[in-house]
């Protein structure tokens, strides 16, 4: 779950990690509390907010208002902003990045720090890595005082103490609260300290178990807050939790493995056509993933054809099958259904599939002209 | 030869009794996997088509030699389970489970590094070396024995490769999924150096995808370590640049997680690319294996 900036701010305060003085304003009438100037932040959760003009610095409450009406109408990478963060301007004299993460290369929990912060960290990095200071946290020992001592020592940062605060309370976060992801950017030295000045956390949804009350709450923000713009089918996904990603053609794809889906995505195109989404199902998918999974990719009107791509492994096809036949059996067959099935209990699914018209190859490759040449006709 | 596992692999269960381990268990002995026991709290003294369940690995490991273990055990359990393992010196753990939080896996990979275990996974179909012996849930039907290697991040691609080369009458050593998820133990360069050392392996396939940098790492190893020919296919070519890829990765990643780098990097050091599962027994074909 990726947090948006006000949630993920109040996590740092939590962990004493000094942030800017703010309000979240859902509606202009709110902006008569705050002192000016301020700068007012779309709340929506994606990257680039700044490029996009979703972030505005304004002197009085009269430029607030009407810049706050405009933001509160806006679309921003897919997102209606529903809510504005207000927040005090800091007196900036250097600006850092601050990020716990893990390294995928050496299964390693780290802290990257770079002296270098601000919007344009992406492409300093990408320009020169030498900027970028990374140190890893072995996980049975632990964040210690020298780890902080020595990420301080290399970005030149003369308040220790504010900064172990800092530290600290990131790797709590990541470590403790189950984060992939805690970014500052910029952490700003101020004339009275070291502040976050943006933040972004990423929870990993994966251990949401250990966190129940912490979900519930950002849940309920989040749905009131966050609003993606979305198609039914997406919509459909999303409550369902299924991986859905919609595209631009009309040959509708379903697979139960990641790599058998993006292999068929790819031979549609080599044959010149189109898909209109990548969707997969899950490698423990029963009966009830397979009816959902039908519903949301038939719930775009531009599908022309159905293409089930399957191969069992711990996915069962009679179970998928049994799926597929109870979409079927509530929704008749809106369009032609082209299945690939084999693997485990295939011999079983099969049987069931042809009952219900689907033309059913054990040859993915037939099944994809199949479909390609009935999305062309 | 093959790697990883043989038809001498003595094998524990974790999480036999379970929906899945169950059912798996029963192929994969039917297959002709030598399992010598199962684990799953609570039901020590019972069996499962006659192999026997203890309460604990270490109950487990005193009755019988184990030389590998497959976890089926859910993703809240999975850490602990894995830690069981690797605690009573098992030198290989098949790690299936999919979904087990980040630092969960993070900290038992660490832990297998301090054992000197091989972790398999997790969020991986596991491996079969065929004819031989299975640990996990590959559709054994579509392998055969034979001389190509097949490392796959993904499991469902290393099914469907397998069994065009298995139509095409080329059997395989060994298979390896080595797991879909965020994080995971067993590189493709680690098993790619399995597969140069394996003398029964001839050809190695390598199935990657988009994301990530690891098989810019398989090319470095292929370029300067191997001497076997290595066929590649990676899929998500048309894929189109997604969330997937967040902030954090693209920091540290830059351009090289498109398929395009992937190719060019792997054919730079002189792998075959493949544009489809089809196209591999081909290339195979001509090599004359």
């Amino acid at each position: 779950m990726r947090l948006l900036e006000f949630q993920a701010k109040r996590m740092l305060a939590e962990q004493e990690i000094p942030i800017p003085n703010s309000v979240l304003i859902r509606d202009v009438s709110e902006l008569q509390k705050i002192a000016y100037p301020v700068v007012l932040k779309a709340q929506v959760p994606a990257g680039g907010r700044s490029r996009a003009g979703a972030i505005q610095h304004v002197s009085s409450i009269a430029e607030a208002k009407a810049t706050a009406n405009t933001l509160l109408s806006m679309e921003v990478k897919g997102y209606a902003v529903k809510a504005v963060l207000a927040e005090e301007i800091c007196c900036i004299e250097k600006e850092y990045y601050l990020a716990c993460l893990s390294d995928k290369e050496l299964n390693r929990s780290m802290i990257i720090a770079s002296a270098a912060g601000g919007i344009d960290i992406e492409m300093t990095t990408r320009k020169s890595s030498k900027k970028l200071v990374k140190r890893h946290v072995d996980p049975l020992v632990g964040l210690q005082e020298y780890d902080i001592r020595a990420l301080a020592k290399a970005l030149a940062i003369a308040d220790v103490k504010g900064f172990a605060t800092i530290i600290k309370g990131i790797w709590r976060i990541f470590r403790h609260q189950d984060a992939t992801l805690v970014e500052v950017n910029p952490l700003a030295q101020t004339p009275s300290g070291l502040i976050a000045l943006d933040a972004k956390i990423v929870l990993d949804d994966k251990a949401a178990f250990r966190h129940a009350a912490l979900y519930e709450r950002f849940n309920a923000e989040q749905k009131a807050i966050e609003k993606k713009i979305l198609n039914a089918s997406e919509v459909l996904a999303r409550d369902r939790g299924i991986t859905y990603v919609p595209l631009d053609g009309n040959i509708g794809i379903i697979a139960d493995g990641a790599g058998t889906g993006m292999l068929t995505l790819d031979m549609v195109y080599d044959m010149g056509q189109f898909p209109s989404n990548f969707c997969e199902m899950g490698g423990t998918a029963a009966k009830e993933v397979a009816k959902q999974a039908m519903e949301v990719v038939l719930a775009n009107q531009r599908v022309k054809v159905l293409l089930i791509s399957l191969i069992g492994g711990m996915t069962r096809m009679d179970q998928i099958a049994k799926g597929i036949a109870a979409y079927v059996q509530d929704h008749n067959m809106p369009v032609p259904i082209v299945a690939r099935m084999c693997g485990t209990k295939a011999e079983v699914g099969i049987p069931i599939l042809e009952k219900l018209g689907v033309q059913v190859f054990e040859d993915l490759e037939e099944a994809v002209k199949t479909a390609v040449r009935i999305g062309k006709s | 030869m093959a790697i990883l596992i043989n038809e001498n692999t003595r094998v524990l269960v974790q999480g036999i009794t379970g929906n899945v381990g169950a059912f798996q268990s029963e192929i994969m002995k039917v297959y002709g996997t030598n399992i010598v026991a199962g684990v799953t709290p609570g039901k020590g003294g019972l069996d499962l088509e006659g192999i026997p369940i203890y309460d604990l690995v270490e109950e487990a490991v005193h009755k019988h030699d184990v030389d590998a273990a497959i976890s089926f055990v859910p993703a809240r359990f999975a850490k602990d389970a894995a830690m069981e393992v690797l605690a009573c010196a098992i030198p290989f753990l098949v790690l299936t489970t999919e979904g087990i939080p980040d630092n969960d896996v993070l900290d038992l990979l660490h832990f297998a590094e301090l054992q000197n275990a091989i972790v398999l996974g997790p969020d991986t179909p596991g491996l079969i070396s065929p004819g031989r012996s299975k640990l996990g849930v590959h559709p054994h039907t579509m392998f055969m024995r034979g001389p190509v290697g097949v490392v796959s991040k993904s499991g469902s691609l290393s099914y469907e490769v397998g069994r065009m080369l298995t139509l095409a009458g080329i059997g395989q050593s060994t298979v390896v999924g080595i797991g879909g998820g965020p994080i995971w133990g067993l590189s493709q360069q680690a098993a790619l150096q399995l597969f140069e050392d394996d003398p029964e392996t001839e050809v190695v396939v390598l199935l990657g995808e988009v994301g990530g940098k690891l098989e810019h790492d398989a090319a470095r190893f292929i370029t300067h370590q191997m001497n076997k020919p290595v066929v590649a296919l990676i899929v998500g070519r048309t894929a189109p640049r997604g969330s997937q890829m967040g902030h954090a990765g693209a920091i540290i990643e830059g351009d090289g997680g498109t398929a395009e780098s992937k190719i060019n990097a792997l054919k730079a050091a002189g792998a075959y690319i493949a544009k489809s599962a089809r196209e591999i027994p081909e290339i195979i074909g001509r090599m004359g294996v």
